[in-house]
């Protein structure tokens, strides 16, 4: 039994030729999803006694309710039961259980749920949900973190003190801090008094919506046998049953009588992890048992009550010395974290921990604090954090170059981030091909070669950052993999991590393809159920490439133990002479020896006396990273070790601005990662363009707008925008780098959200380079650049 | 896609059958691609008791010419527009609009008669049909009617068309030879609704018709910009004096797509550049119809 892929890294590196690793081996899930037999949530039938729900959501940011008549609802026909908070008094979340099944008393963001109503069809439901009457005493909601950390702010969450919450976060008790990150490490002072420039500024993000094609939906079953099974669209299977299991307990359900079915995924970028609206459908099972109920959220929905990426309000204070050498930072994050906390407060602590970038500061003093608010629930988002602050960090390094005189690639090169570099937090960097990453975008955006437009009414600029992000995980986040062999020599996997559209079913494939030298059409590799599918935490933080790949590596090296052994026993061949190529097993010392595996891995070897050896070969593999902890210091961040590895790169734009209508054209657009190994570099090159894309819509286009009572202006693509295929760059140039990283499989690290980090940025500079104004507040409209070019901007 | 509310669908295959249906249904709701009133009735938005679908009846998706005059049926789509020859070769600017419009999926659908029966500040038929001096048709209880566009949008969401009436088609008289444009200012290249839209005709003998949308409560002609501009070249009138009958013309509004700030700054930057395409369009020359000027 393999216990743990750490160490065996080196083991399938060592591998001379590799066969599939490497190779842009097409998607096993691809033909599926081109001829729709991809099956969704959505697409599920599960016959005529389905049940609907439409939900009854709160019109106000912040309101008392005073009281809920359902008796109109409850009096159209086809309605089957109308819930409200009364009947679900509990809490939920994941790292800490701030969130309501239904509000109670208070609803404390514009479209929180207050009841529901299950109907026998979706046109019955949403009716009747329209009849449900409800009397609220309308409060002033706190839209701005900075007043809602001001000392006489009305305290959204009164009972903080009591929510349960993971050992990592410092909840602020009488306060409308949830969560305060402080991570200090070397003499401030000192390096401020060091330096020969010190340069202060803010810099402000806005809300962000994650826009997945797909909606979330949740079809959810109790049956007669007190089983809940649930159907969703999620990044989280395990996660959402663990969820699940805590909140329905006082029902008397526990983790052995959850189920949790996820089939293709149609996006989810951060909003389909850990549980957001799943939790009503898995209460509203519970009042009609032995019916199916769906709730499926319409396109508003999706906006207003899944998770947003949160706003955050930077300030930053950085010193350098002439020679380029940085010599301070004091980076205060504040964040608009929103009415419930429960996954986004993560978002803020993670932030809290990497906040100098990818750069060496020998002095330095971050503060993150998660600040509630009476708008959406903040969360994950691709990014998970980073982009929000290296908005700020990276349009911040810029200005002090030219501050100190510096070409601003040469002054992030000085000072850029290296192997065994001390982190924040006390720890040593792993291995980067940072200054690769640099140099390489850097040519491929003929950096230091200024051009000019051929139409007079447009400048053409540039830009180039830096990004890094390490996956954030809990320190036993861990992964686990099943394999067995069938009578043909394929294979079937079963894994929980979510194909949500990067790839990962085929990367799984080609890891167990190249150990077992078995070819990836022939293996299927399932999306999850928890009742087949082992455990793992959730596709979340750029990390199943490395984790589950650890996972499913660890599973394929037991797999050949076992059929070296059966060979051996049957054979007698030694085991470390045996070899496996072509779906053959075959030995150094006799060349003339090769064994099919389709002979054996099932029905075994026949012995010349007609008895067999060996049997099915099944394997199981896991991984935990069991070198982390996320016990430190909470007034340094000193003495943990909470980030596994960061994953670098470099990204750069050559942008073409008109002065008068401030439209930016995207010309192209280069970003190189350090991805370890590139298992599948194809797969790899559409995360560059896909991260790039969704970074680049963050710049230039999107934004949430909240009226006064923190209802969203812009709950439809009508107008919040993300690019088609017209926005695209005229060219995209995807660059890898290949420095191994030590515990990944073959060398893997992640690179599923760094992609999109530095968009921001990198847009910032361009514009500042193009036209010479700098703009600290994001999106990066058309509009703002022409109002602040015209000098109309306020 | 669920809609609430119940609603009795109607279907003529005639005018006289449609006229007869709005009679008996007052408030009754009428359906061609629907691109506008199926959402509205999702979003309960509107709540009529009856839709009539007018999409079987004979002629109205044809765009043809007679006696000088080009006439569009209320089922004639933006894709059929930009499929056109006819509507090509006699309202460039018509169809330079109609490229702007949504996406191709909307544009096959949504018809230019409903757009105008629409009729929000920023429809993007409005400009164009004002330059081009067009009229609707409109039959009713009272006869027939015809109703010059200037007279046509009356607020945001209103337009001229009485309890019972129906459009049967859009007039355009020949404009003969001219240059034209339609700027739409929008967010992204992808499809979205006019921040400002500005629809020019240059005609010869230094002739100017100017129309906006989306910066007050309806798309409107501004006279006295086209009585600056008479007579001379779109270079000839001083920009500084041009800018300033472009904030006395128009009433921009903050909203979630655009500040009012933006909104003007905008209208005077498209007006000067669709004045230059329209005047070298009208000499053969300048930037392609379709090839936005912003």
């Amino acid at each position: 039994m393999t216990d743990t892929y750490v160490g065996k890294a080196d083991e399938a590196n060592a591998m001379e030729t590799l066969g599939v690793i490497g190779k842009g081996t097409p998607r096993i899930d691809g033909l599926d999803k081109l001829t729709g037999a991809a099956e969704y949530v959505d697409d599920m039938d599960f016959g005529p006694a389905l049940l609907h729900a439409a939900v009854v959501e709160s019109p106000y940011g912040y309101a008392r309710i005073k009281g809920i008549d359902a008796s109109k609802a409850e009096a159209l026909p086809g309605v089957v039961k109308v819930v409200t908070g009364k009947d679900f008094p509990y809490t939920f979340g994941m790292y800490m259980k701030d969130r309501y099944v239904f509000a109670q008393d208070v609803v404390r963001f514009a479209g929180e749920q207050v009841a529901a109503v299950i109907a026998r069809d979706a046109r019955t439901a949403k009716k009747a949900a329209s009849l449900v009457e409800v009397d609220y005493e309308v409060m002033e909601p706190l839209l701005d973190p900075m007043k809602a950390l001001a000392d006489d702010a009305v305290l959204i969450h009164p009972d903080l003190e009591d929510y349960e919450h993971v050992p990592w976060f410092f909840p602020k008790a009488g306060t409308n801090i949830a969560h305060w990150r402080k991570t200090r490490r070397g003499d401030l002072e000192a390096g401020f008094a060091e330096a020969d420039v010190i340069l202060e500024d803010e810099y402000t993000v806005p809300r962000y919506a994650h826009c997945a094609i797909e909606p979330h939906v949740v079809v959810a079953r109790l049956d007669k046998a007190h089983r809940l099974t649930l159907w969703t669209a999620s990044q989280s299977p395990y996660t959402q049953r663990d969820v699940f299991a805590q909140a329905l307990a006082p029902l008397g359900l526990s983790h052995k009588d959850i189920r949790v079915v996820t089939p293709y995924v149609g996006g989810g970028f951060g909003g389909k992890a850990g549980v957001s609206m799943e939790i009503i459908g898995a209460a509203l099972a519970t009042v009609v048992p032995g019916r199916p109920v769906k709730v499926r959220w319409t396109r508003e929905q999706e906006f207003t009550n899944t998770y947003q990426r949160q706003g955050v309000r930077a300030r930053i204070r950085l010193g350098a010395k002439k020679d380029g050498t940085i010599t301070a930072l004091e980076h205060d994050l504040y964040w608009d974290a929103g009415a419930y906390v429960e996954y986004g407060a993560n978002v803020v602590n993670a932030a809290g921990l990497s906040a100098t970038g990818p750069y060496r500061v020998p002095a330095v003093k971050i503060d993150s604090l998660c600040v509630y608010t009476n708008l959406p629930p903040g969360g994950p988002y691709r990014g998970f954090g980073y982009s929000e602050f290296h908005f700020g960090l990276e349009s911040h390094i810029t200005r002090m170059a030219q501050e100190l005189g510096m070409d601003p690639v040469e002054f992030r090169k000085k000072n850029a981030i290296v192997e065994g570099d001390t982190l924040a937090y006390g720890e040593a960097m792993n291995p980067s091909g940072l200054i690769e990453a640099i140099d390489k975008t850097a040519a491929a955006i003929d950096w230091g070669v200024e051009e000019t437009s051929d139409d007079p009414t447009k400048a053409i600029g540039k830009g180039l950052c830096l990004f890094w992000k390490a996956p954030a995980m809990p320190p036993n986040a861990s992964s686990a993999s099943f394999l067995k062999f069938n009578e043909d020599g394929s294979m079937n996997i079963t894994v929980s991590g979510m194909e949500l559209g990067q790839g990962y079913l085929t990367v799984m494939a080609q890891v167990a393809s190249e150990i077992l030298a078995v070819p990836p059409e022939k293996i299927r590799v399932e999306t999850p159920d928890t009742d087949r599918n082992p455990y793992e935490w959730q596709t979340v933080a750029s990390h199943v490439t490395w984790s589950c790949g650890n996972a499913v590596a660890a599973a394929a090296l037991e797999a050949r133990e076992k059929i070296y052994k059966v060979v051996h026993d049957a054979r007698g061949y030694e085991e470390g002479s045996l070899y496996l190529e072509d779906e053959k097993v075959k030995c150094d010392t006799d060349p003339d020896f090769e064994l099919p595996l389709a002979e054996f891995v099932v029905g075994g070897i026949m012995m010349p006396d007609g008895t067999y050896r060996g049997g099915p070969i099944v394997a199981s593999g896991k991984f935990m990273p069991e070198f982390t902890s996320a016990l430190s210091d909470p007034e340094t961040s000193q003495g943990g070790h909470p980030n596994v590895h960061y994953t670098v790169g470099a990204a750069g734009v050559v942008i073409e601005v008109d002065r008068d209508t401030g439209k930016i054209h995207v010309k192209k657009a280069a970003l190189a990662a350090d991805v370890g190994r590139a298992i599948n570099p194809v797969l790899i090159e559409g995360q560059i363009t896909g991260g790039l894309l969704q970074g680049l819509a963050t710049v230039l286009y999107e934004d949430m707008r909240f009226d006064a009572q923190g209802r969203l202006l812009n709950p439809t693509f009508t107008d919040y925008k993300i690019p088609t295929s017209k926005d695209v760059p005229d060219q995209i140039i995807p660059i890898i780098i290949e420095t191994p990283q030590p515990d990944g499989p073959f060398g893997a690290r992640g690179v599923g959200e760094h992609t999109m980090i530095a968009a921001a940025p990198v847009i910032g500079d361009a514009v500042a380079d193009a036209l010479g104004v700098r703009l600290k507040e994001m999106p990066i409209t058309a509009e703002r650049v022409a109002l602040a070019v015209a000098g109309m901007d306020d | 896609m669920t809609i609430a509310h119940d609603f009795a669908y109607l279907r003529p295959a005639t005018v006289p059958d449609a006229l007869a249906m709005l009679a008996d249904h007052r408030g009754a709701m009428v359906l061609a691609g629907g691109t506008d009133v199926v959402p509205w009735l999702r979003d309960d938005a509107i709540t009529p008791e009856t839709v009539v679908d007018i999409k079987d009846i004979a002629g109205f998706d044809a765009i043809d010419v007679a006696d000088g005059v080009l006439r569009i049926g209320p089922l004639v789509t933006f894709s059929d527009l930009i499929a056109s020859p006819v509507a090509a070769e006699h309202v460039p600017a018509l169809v330079e609009a109609s490229h702007t419009v949504a996406s191709v999926g909307v544009r096959n659908r949504a018809t230019v008669v409903g757009n105008i029966c629409s009729a929000v500040p920023s429809c993007d038929a409005g400009p164009p049909l004002l330059v081009y001096e067009a009229a609707v048709e409109v039959a009713g209880p009272g006869g027939e009617r015809s109703i010059p566009v200037l007279e046509w949008f009356l607020g945001p969401r209103t337009q001229a068309l009485a309890e019972g009436e129906l459009v049967t088609g859009i007039t355009i008289p020949l404009p003969g030879a001219h240059g034209g444009c339609y700027a739409k200012l929008s967010r992204y290249r992808g499809e979205d609704l006019a921040q400002v839209g500005v629809a020019v005709l240059a005609l010869p003998g230094n002739d100017y018709r100017v129309a906006f949308g989306a910066v007050g409560p309806v798309p409107f002609r501004a006279p006295a910009i086209e009585e600056r501009l008479a007579g001379g070249g779109p270079g000839d009138a001083d920009p500084a004096a041009l800018d300033a009958l472009v904030d006395e013309a128009i009433s921009p509004i903050d909203d979630v797509r655009a500040s009012k700030e933006y909104r003007t700054h905008m209208s005077r930057v498209m007006l000067r550049r669709s004045l230059a395409a329209a005047a070298a369009r009208l000499d053969g020359g300048g930037p392609p119809y379709g090839e936005q000027v912003i």
